[in-house]
């Protein structure tokens, strides 16, 4: 039995090395060409922090828009996930990224030089609404400090890294004296999704939470919500937030003055015109309009203060 | 060890039901837990599941992405079998003692791998996307570490497990070291390695699920959309399309196990490669240029796997990062996976047991245990959430259905494997025709002979779960889980440094006591 066993395994061998040759070689051709055709490739991505489920349908609209004004081929890669997205901008494999504003800086830091393209006309002012359970006893507050009334709840952010669900409301409840201790538990809850909050909250896992003013709107508007279940108790000041980032090195892979041409495709796109209308629709935009890189200066002073950025 | 010094201890069969006492404190915090207001989301979810969409688009994406989840899965797989095989050689007491007379360099070499072993797929899925950028490479690497890492483990006990009279005998005869081990060992080692091997494809299935759900790509990313979206429509067309594949996944693979005459996975010791050697070789072989499609359809290539970048720049404030609470931490996180072990391990045979008297009872559990093992964590998390209160026990709850997904179909097929082998279920249908209920037939019949493995098997189980408290961070105050989520997220590297260091800490502890109880439950 031995003998036999050990025959085919010598043969293997043999087999083995000549298919892996095989392979090589395989493997060589197919990753060749594609190295050069990646240089004419355009490869956009966005955080899904709403309506994730229509992204499958936004992306290759957009791609397909810019695609005919830029005159290179454009790619959507999708990426569910902050962290991984601000990691592959850092590493260069993608492009051009739709970021929240914490993300946006946090993947300028790690990638000096890469260009503020465009924001949405409701980015400049965006705003975070603080909810709760009618059933936890939390009134609507009359100010700031009224965030107080948080403390010894069971209390859930959104995502992490998100600049809405996250690290705006955390500088406003640090400023009102609330720090993330003081929840029930010893620690707030990360729901993932404004979508999942407004769930939980509405449910009663957790008492009070906090979204982004255009999930709650859209859920609000079309039932989703329940009005006798879930309450606005608090909005926060407006502070800016989505835009497009790309990387610093644009113009010199797609040719001079490419970067400004992205931007000018976002900022004329009309909603006369149906593709382009489509595309502001699932955006939710009325339209793009440039954006000041400086407004996210605020962003990047609260990021450190909470220890988001380092 | 005298015999009166272990009258204390419960017979045999009731072992693997201790655990299960872990049950009795849960009932009574349960109530004050139970918040109630989401059970119409709940509903909601379950009605879904009768009426998945079948929007075009989406099923497309869905089954794109799940040929994307299965091929990481199995390169993945591969890939962990054929470093595990090499390491478990290398950590192998008998080896090392048969080659050079010290088995000392294998208790080493076995201390090293807890290292990789004791970081989740999940961490490394996002470490390596840092070093080597957003590529289904990544994805495949994640699993195949630690994957490869817990393979070695395995191995090397299998091997030290085997009985050395063969290799006594050829050593004495004067074969050399190598030709002797490859000779006495090699063939026995086989079945164990295979059956164990079969098991891990299964489980990198749901590694890949579980990546894509955090980022990486493949089915996992569509269901993490739908859940972030509350689709659950569009949530239970991945589900279903995954279930159809896990499924028939185990099927193939228990076939196969037993036209292989290999053994159950709670067997550490067995009898020869049998007369199916050859075609088990085949079938390896018609692996390679399945293996060889697959990557290329994925754009894997081993030249991206050399394209390293550097790692963003380390900015450290040690002090800050050992002022956190580490020993609340951990506390939290261990109280959280020996509550959701003990839940996993001790639920099955209870369940088993209680359904036993009914035909349909094993139906129904095999359904529902299909579920803890379809559904990723997080969504559970989620599911448990819309009726309960964040928290510690909330969080041990989704890792022990998932776990007990896992556990039980392990257990179920033990039992009736052993009914499958003549001779050894002899003693359940002995007790049964002589008048025992079906309970008390399992228990005595079935489950005496399964205890100690299965409890053995356990004490792994519980080296998984302590790296899975990584995924639950949703139910908040979650322990080590919550932090590295949060540090993750603000790239502070010192935070990560010291997590991963912490974990593999807590992993190579645990994995000193499970060998201990391990051996203790083996040999007594």
């Amino acid at each position: 039995m031995h003998s036999l066993f050990r025959l085919p395994v010598a043969r293997r061998r043999k087999h083995t090395s000549v298919v892996l040759a095989g392979l090589a070689l395989l493997l060589l051709t197919a990753v060749l060409p594609r190295a050069e055709a990646q240089q004419k490739l355009l490869r956009i991505s966005a955080i899904p922090d709403q309506k994730p489920e229509t992204l499958n349908r936004l992306y290759p609209l957009l791609a397909n828009e810019l695609s005919r004004s830029l005159g290179v081929q454009v790619k959507y890669v999708p990426v569910t996930d902050y962290t991984a997205a601000v990691s592959a901008f850092r590493r260069g494999d993608l492009d051009l990224v739709w970021f929240g504003a914490l993300t946006g800086v946090q993947a300028r830091l790690q990638k000096p030089g890469a260009k503020v393209i465009a924001q949405r006309d409701i980015d400049v002012s965006f705003q975070s609404f603080f909810i709760a359970n009618t059933a936890s006893g939390i009134k609507p507050l009359r100010n700031q400090k009224g965030l107080t009334a948080l403390k010894g709840k069971r209390f859930t952010f959104g995502s992490e890294s998100s600049t809405s669900g996250r690290l705006m409301p955390q500088f406003y409840l640090a400023e009102a004296g609330v720090r993330l201790g003081h929840f029930a538990g010893g620690a707030p809850g990360f729901s993932n999704s404004h979508d999942a909050t407004i769930a939980l909250v509405q449910s009663g896992a957790y008492q009070a939470g906090v979204v982004n003013e255009e999930v709650w709107q859209s859920r609000l508007s079309s039932g989703k919500t329940d009005p006798k279940k879930v309450i606005v108790i608090w909005r926060t000041p407006g502070y800016a937030n989505y835009h497009w980032l790309a990387q610093p090195n644009l113009d010199q892979r797609f040719g001079k003055g490419f970067t400004a041409r992205i931007e000018s495709t976002f900022v004329k796109m009309r909603a006369s015109n149906p593709r382009q209308a489509q595309i502001l629709d699932l955006f939710g935009a009325k339209r793009f309009i440039p954006a000041p890189q400086r407004q996210y200066d605020a962003i990047e002073k609260v990021g450190r203060e909470i220890g988001k950025i380092r | 060890m005298t015999t009166t010094a272990w009258s204390w201890r419960p017979a045999a069969p009731l072992l693997p039901l201790l655990p299960a006492l872990a049950l009795l404190p849960l009932l009574l915090v349960l109530p004050g837990l139970v918040h109630g207001g989401g059970w119409d989301l709940v509903a909601q979810f379950a009605a879904a599941a009768m009426t998945p969409s079948l929007n075009p688009l989406l099923l497309r994406t869905a089954i794109a992405g799940l040929g994307i989840t299965v091929g990481i899965a199995l390169l993945g797989w591969a890939l962990s079998l054929a470093l595990g095989l090499v390491g478990g050689v290398l950590s192998s007491r008998i080896v090392w003692r048969t080659c050079l007379g010290v088995a000392w360099p294998a208790g080493a070499i076995r201390r090293f791998l807890a290292v990789p072993r004791s970081i989740h797929e999940l961490l490394w899925g996002l470490l390596l996307l840092q070093l080597l950028g957003l590529k289904p490479a990544v994805a495949m690497l994640a699993i195949a570490i630690p994957y490869a890492a817990l393979v070695a483990r395995v191995v090397s006990d299998l091997l030290d497990a085997l009985p050395t009279a063969p290799l006594q005998a050829l050593r004495s005869s004067g074969a050399p070291a190598g030709a002797a081990l490859l000779t006495a060992l090699g063939p026995a080692l086989l079945p164990g390695a295979f059956s164990y091997g079969g098991y891990r494809l299964e489980c990198a299935l749901r590694s890949a699920t579980l990546l894509g759900v955090f980022g990486l790509g493949g089915l996992g990313t569509e269901l993490r959309l739908s859940l972030q979206s509350l689709q659950f429509h569009e949530l239970w067309t991945g589900l279903w399309l995954l279930l159809a594949v896990m499924l028939s996944l185990e099927a193939l693979l228990r076939a196969l196990r037993h036209r292989w005459g290999m053994p159950s996975r709670f067997k550490l010791t067995t009898a020869g490669v049998g007369r199916s050697g050859r075609e088990l070789l085949l079938a390896l072989l018609g692996l390679l240029p399945v293996l060889v499609l697959v990557a290329v359809a994925l754009e894997i290539s081993p030249a991206q796997l050399l394209a390293w970048q550097p790692l963003p720049p380390l900015q450290a404030n040690w002090p800050a990062v050992l002022a956190l609470p580490w020993a609340a931490l951990a506390a939290t996180t261990l109280g959280l996976t020996l509550l959701a072990a003990c839940l996993a391990v001790g639920v099955a045979p209870l369940l088993l047991l209680l359904v036993a008297p009914w035909p349909w009872g094993r139906l129904l559990l095999r359904a529902v245990w299909a579920m803890g093992r379809l559904w990723p964590p997080p969504l559970t998390a989620l599911l448990l959430l819309f009726v309960l209160k964040p928290g510690v026990i909330t969080a041990a709850l989704a890792l022990a259905f998932h776990n007990l997904g896992v556990l039980g179909r392990l257990l179920l097929e033990a039992c009736e494997d052993t009914a499958d082998q003549p001779g050894s279920g002899g003693a359940e249908v002995a007790l049964s025709c002589s008048g025992c209920g079906p309970r008390l037939a399992l228990l005595y019949g079935r489950f005496s002979g399964l205890a100690r493995s299965y409890l053995a098997y356990g004490a792994y189980r519980a080296d998984v779960i302590l790296r899975e408290t990584v995924v639950v961070g949703l139910v908040g105050a979650a322990g080590l889980g919550s932090l590295l989520l949060e540090a993750l997220s603000s790239f502070a590297v010192d935070e990560l440094i010291a997590l991963i260091a912490v974990y593999a800490l807590l992993t190579l502890l645990g994995e000193d006591l499970s060998d201990r109880v391990r051996q203790r439950l083996l040999s007594g």
